[in-house]
């Protein structure tokens, strides 16, 4: 920081708690005066741009140990609020089981920030690029608000808005999710992740989509979850596009289908940058090429 | 023979500014600091548009830590800059014209008060209706910029009267183009610091293309002799001829001269967006036609450009837009008729290409087009119209005679990806698969290997190619001296010197190859002078591809007097004839013993004085009346494969191929640099850049939203085929190729993505809803057994 003008030297005090309930503690103690930081990237170009104000205090959560790794836990990954983008890309577990987390995380920012900036920070933006893969994977948050732990549905806290107020507490401890190893879904499952932005890398999503499913053994299509946002638009999962698809025959006429309520369904803001009907028909399109693609994969597979 | 490292052998070289570049070791003039040095902001208009009522400094004045306040009071000298036409305030008087607009400058002892002083200046606007559309800018009852109106400059270029013509012609093509304001986006912003010397002077430490003109302007408005004012410009971390202008340097040495303290300003990359030059925006109409067998009968052009609210190069641009609109082409009859506009947007000015990457955008897909509607090959069209050797100039001036354009387009012609293009080839499926890696589902991939067009129908490849003819130097009418210095200093050192300056293009190093070469020298025997307007001769701008032309110019100038002035006295020293000595590594050498008959050092030792031989030229220039025709020409013709994705319009470059006929080439490296580096720039034209302006104001105010290529858009292979020949007798030796590179991509990307998705742009950056498809699914194969 040191010579650069235009910026601000930082006035902040930083804390530095060394588990979750200090961590409450001190929220609590400075309201809405203090910001919970991690990675830090985030915060940092929202102060740059203006958007919000440097706050008296940051709470540096980087020393508190219960937010940090990844482990199974009762049929569940749990993965620590501070994980590292980096990290969700190159852990090896993450990639075989959950490969759409390694993709999506490989599609946020650069290199350098991703080494810094957590899982926890990119949910919390509420318009994250990892969110439609935790959508998908029927995520859970763990929350610590003092002493007490509740556990939440990304999917609800996203229908919330997702956004947590400035005098918010609660910490994001960590988020799960369900190892589902039941034998008796048979089938070929398939699974996609997609952003688009106005160049290939370090750009904002204008569509972000992920799509999971399973062709069963009769042709059919069964559970398959969809979710797509972007940059702007916190991401939502679209149950009537879903429940039409349960049971419908694997074929072309479900890939329209899919397409059609995708494009009726799906309502995204426009900016500067792209349209409404742009980041649709992107949305809508990626969607159903990937069921096509699945579809047609499986097909081969069992000419075959 | 391709240009790459492994072609170029022992000319493939380190550049001597390499290592600390990469290290970060070297220290640019925005990183050097001075004991007691204050901090300067700059208090810029918040609206594009509107009249100063007052200005009260008075608070700001009194914040402890604040040393200097300016406003238009401060000034001693002109209030006005400009590097053609001095009609920019250095601070605004009654009147902001744009959001850039400087109203007062603060020097403070941190960069916090200094901060905080510009937020207690008081300025009173009345906001003013605003011009930000050229076009409408030019109807009477717009809101007018400046006295004399809001038309900058005009050029009209006319050979006959096309309207007869076009009622005669088979084909016709008529077409407006829009081109974006683009960003030079150099890494280092603005900035520099101000020392005030001892006699009333200063010392200035920030870059520019032209520390001479720096100094001229800045005696204008500090009214000091251009002595006391030292410009120390190089090394630049990057201009692209943003930095030709003034920008900071005002402010900073009225701020060290009223405080008596050294002054450091240093923009952050927002202020840089809203004050910096951009490209200028042009609508380019165009109606071109033919006779029935494809000839060119007619050409009619109207270019409207952008320019914002001052002149500095704007005319210049515009001159240089029409010239490059009617290019390399037979036309028969040509009406061409430009105006550049004032506007409430933010300042264009100089930028590579430099008003040729918009015209010749327009132009080539005229070409392309027409050959359409013929039913004809684009490029045997295109070689049917080209100029021959001996036919002149665009404005039809006479221009230094080469094959350039046959040779490019020849190369072209039988480049592995115009053939792949003609015949046909099945490498498309190939390059699908590779770009296709990324978007493959995550679950599994496919049992069996699928050719790329089964896999992902919706995925197009496209060719396109197009042609460049590039003007270089400042043309007719416009001064364009030159010149450098040679000596043997005291130390032993050879000491060479010019004006010119490093910005990243690799001028030290080509200057280093060049006096290797001729001369002889090692490395360690050289050493550079530039970017010091106390140690150099006037050399002229490191601008308009000159800088290269110049320096091999001004060393065959000085090669005879400095070799035979140090071949004397090392005879004198060693005894012997002088022709029996030659130069070479290290010293002073026997032409036939084979070994060292003096150090340079030690010849030096013996001289009651230096060496010094200096040189003064200057660029060729047309035997013409026409303002701003170019004599000397550099070609290029670019071939490009692009990929379309049809679900969402996303253009993909995978393949470039550029011909670049400018003479010899003096430095792989650099010039590899140049035409890569030039061709990222306008794949960024061509895709996605654009300082996009709400109501006169930057939407795009950083780099989150004013996208620039990074490394995973510039995948592709880029094939650089040099073309050296010249003709016998030419006298001119190489042309510059800082610009060409970045001219002819753009067009030839519009013609590939109409060749991929049926599609023609007239708009760049490329717009990728219009390329895209409702379910781009073709021939959907998957069917249920039911059916």
């Amino acid at each position: 920081m040191s010579g650069t003008v235009g910026m601000p030297a930082s006035t902040s005090t930083v804390w530095h708690p060394r588990d979750a309930s200090e961590a409450c503690r001190l929220k609590k103690r400075f309201g809405s005066g203090a910001v919970y930081t991690a990675g830090g990237t985030l915060l940092r170009t929202q102060w740059e741009a203006g958007q919000r104000p440097e706050p008296a205090h940051l709470i540096d959560l980087s020393g508190i140990p219960e937010m940090r790794g990844i482990r199974t836990e009762g049929g569940e990954l749990a993965i620590g609020a501070l994980t590292t983008l980096a990290v969700c890309r190159r852990d090896p577990y993450l990639q075989a089981r959950f490969p759409l987390l390694a993709e999506a995380a490989r599609a946020i920012a650069a290199p350098s920030i991703r080494n810094l900036a957590t899982i926890g920070g990119n949910i919390l933006s509420a318009v994250g690029d990892s969110l439609p893969v935790f959508l998908v994977y029927k995520a859970r948050l763990i929350w610590r608000e003092g002493e007490a732990e509740r556990a939440e549905d990304a999917e609800d806290w996203l229908e919330r808005g997702g956004e947590e107020t400035e005098a918010s507490v609660r910490l994001l401890l960590q988020i799960r999710l369900p190892l589902d190893d039941s034998p008796e879904k048979a089938g070929r499952t398939f699974g996609f992740y997609g952003k688009i932005g106005r160049r290939e890398a370090f750009v904002p999503s204008l569509v972000t989509t992920a799509l999971t499913g399973r062709i069963a053994p009769d042709g059919q299509l069964r559970g398959v979850r969809l979710a797509a946002g972007d940059g702007k638009t916190v991401p939502r999962r679209f149950p009537l596009t879903e429940s039409r698809l349960e049971g419908a025959a694997a074929d072309d006429g479900a890939v329209r289908l899919l397409h059609r309520l995708l494009l009726e369904q799906y309502k995204p803001a426009p900016d500067p940058f792209a349209t409404a009907e742009y980041r649709k028909l992107t949305a809508a399109n990626l969607a159903a090429s990937h069921l096509w693609q699945a579809i047609r994969e499986n097909a081969g597979r069992g000419e075959g | 023979m391709l240009l790459n490292r492994r072609n170029s052998g022992d000319r493939w070289r380190i550049r001597p500014d390499g290592p600390g570049k990469v290290t970060g070791g070297l220290a640019y003039l925005t990183d050097l600091t001075a004991p007691g040095m204050l901090h300067g902001l700059v208090l810029r208009s918040p609206h594009p548009h509107a009249r100063i009522l007052s200005v009260r400094t008075e608070a700001a004045r009194s914040l402890p830590g604040v040393a200097a306040v300016l406003t238009r009071r401060d000034v001693p000298g002109l209030n006005r800059f400009g590097i053609a036409r001095q009609d920019q305030p250095v601070f605004c008087e009654d009147r902001v014209r744009y959001v850039g607009d400087a109203v007062a400058a603060v020097a403070a002892k941190t960069p916090e008060i200094a901060r905080r002083a510009l937020g207690l200046i008081e300025v009173a606007y009345e906001p003013l209706p605003i011009a930000d559309d050229p076009e409408l800018a030019l109807r009477p009852e717009a809101p007018q910029l400046h006295p004399d109106g809001n038309v900058l400059h005009s050029k009209t270029f006319r050979t006959g009267d096309v309207g007869p013509i076009f009622e005669r012609c088979a084909r016709v093509v008529e077409e407006t183009y829009v081109t974006p304001r683009q960003m030079h986006a150099y890494m280092e912003t603005e900035g520099g610091l101000f020392v005030p010397g001892e006699n009333g002077g200063v010392a200035v430490y920030a870059p520019t293309q032209h520390g001479l003109m720096d100094r001229l302007q800045l005696a204008r408005i500090l009214a000091l002799p251009k002595e006391r004012i030292r410009v120390v410009s190089s090394p630049i971390g990057g201009s692209f001829g943003g930095k030709d202008e003034l920008n900071v340097q005002p402010y900073g040495a009225l701020l060290a001269l009223a405080t008596g303290w050294p002054v450091k300003i240093h923009n952050s990359r927002r202020e840089s967006v809203r004050a910096g030059l951009k490209r200028h925006p042009m609508i380019i109409r165009m109606k071109t036609g033919t006779d029935e067998n494809g000839r060119l009968l007619a050409h009619r052009v109207r270019i409207i450009a952008d320019t914002g609210p001052y002149a500095t190069l704007g005319a210049e641009v515009l001159n240089f837009a029409t010239e490059h609109a009617v290019g390399a082409y037979r036309f028969g009859c040509v009406d061409a008729e430009s105006i550049s506009v004032f506007t409430n947007n933010g300042m264009s000015g100089e930028f590579r290409g430099f008003g040729g990457n918009q015209a010749i955008f327009a132009l080539e897909g005229q070409m392309d087009r027409l050959a359409d509607l013929l039913g004809m090959d684009p490029w045997e069209f295109r070689r049917m119209n080209l100029k021959s050797p001996d036919e002149p100039g665009p404005f039809g001036q006479p221009i230094a005679k080469t094959d350039g354009l046959a040779v490019v387009w020849t190369a072209v012609k039988e480049s592995r990806l115009w053939r792949e293009r003609t015949e046909g080839a099945s490498a498309a499926g190939s390059s699908g698969l590779r770009n296709d890696k990324d978007r493959l589902p995550a679950s599994e991939g496919s049992g069996q290997p699928q050719k790329a067009e089964e896999r992902s129908p919706w995925m197009k490849i496209g060719i396109g190619a197009a042609m460049v003819m590039h003007g270089a130097g400042l043309g007719y009418g416009i001064p364009d001296p030159s010149g450098g210095r040679l000596a043997l200093r005291g130390d032993g050192k050879i000491e060479v010197a010019f004006g010119f300056e490093e910005f990243g293009q690799g001028l030290l190093a080509t200057l280093e190859l060049m006096l290797i070469e001729r001369f002889g020298f090692a490395p360690g025997d050289i050493r550079i002078v530039i970017g010091d307007s106390d140690a150099v001769p006037d050399s002229g701008s490191s601008t308009a591809s000159r800088a290269t032309s110049m320096m091999w110019r001004s060393l065959g100038l000085l090669q005879r007097p400095f070799e035979e002035k140090l071949l004397r006295a090392a005879a004198e020293v060693c005894g012997v004839p002088a022709r029996q000595l030659r130069l070479g590594a290290g010293g002073v050498w026997g032409r036939e013993s084979g070994e060292r008959a003096l150090s340079y050092e030690a010849l030096a030792g013996r001289l009651a004085e230096p060496i010094v031989c200096e040189a003064s030229t200057s660029y060729p220039v047309s035997d013409t009346d026409i303002v701003g025709a170019h004599y000397l020409y550099a070609y290029a013709a670019v071939a490009v494969k692009v990929e379309v994705d049809g679900r969402t319009g996303r253009v993909r470059v995978l393949d470039q191929f550029h011909a670049v006929a400018a003479g010899p080439v003096m430095n792989p490296q650099g010039y590899l640099g140049q035409i890569e580096g030039g061709s990222s720039m306008a794949l960024g034209y061509a895709l996605m850049e654009e300082a996009a302006m709400e109501r006169g104001k930057y939407a795009t105010n950083n780099f989150d939203t004013y996208l620039i290529p990074t490394i995973a858009d510039l995948g592709g292979s880029v094939e650089v085929w040099p073309i050296e020949d010249l003709p016998e007798g030419d006298e001119h030796g190489p042309r510059g190729v800082g610009e060409i590179g970045s001219v002819g991509l753009a067009p030839a990307i519009a013609e590939a993505v109409r060749r991929a998705a049926g599609v023609r742009i007239d708009r760049l950056p490329i717009d990728p809803a219009r390329l895209q498809e409702a379910l781009p699914i073709g021939g959907m194969a998957v069917m249920s057994d039911d059916r």
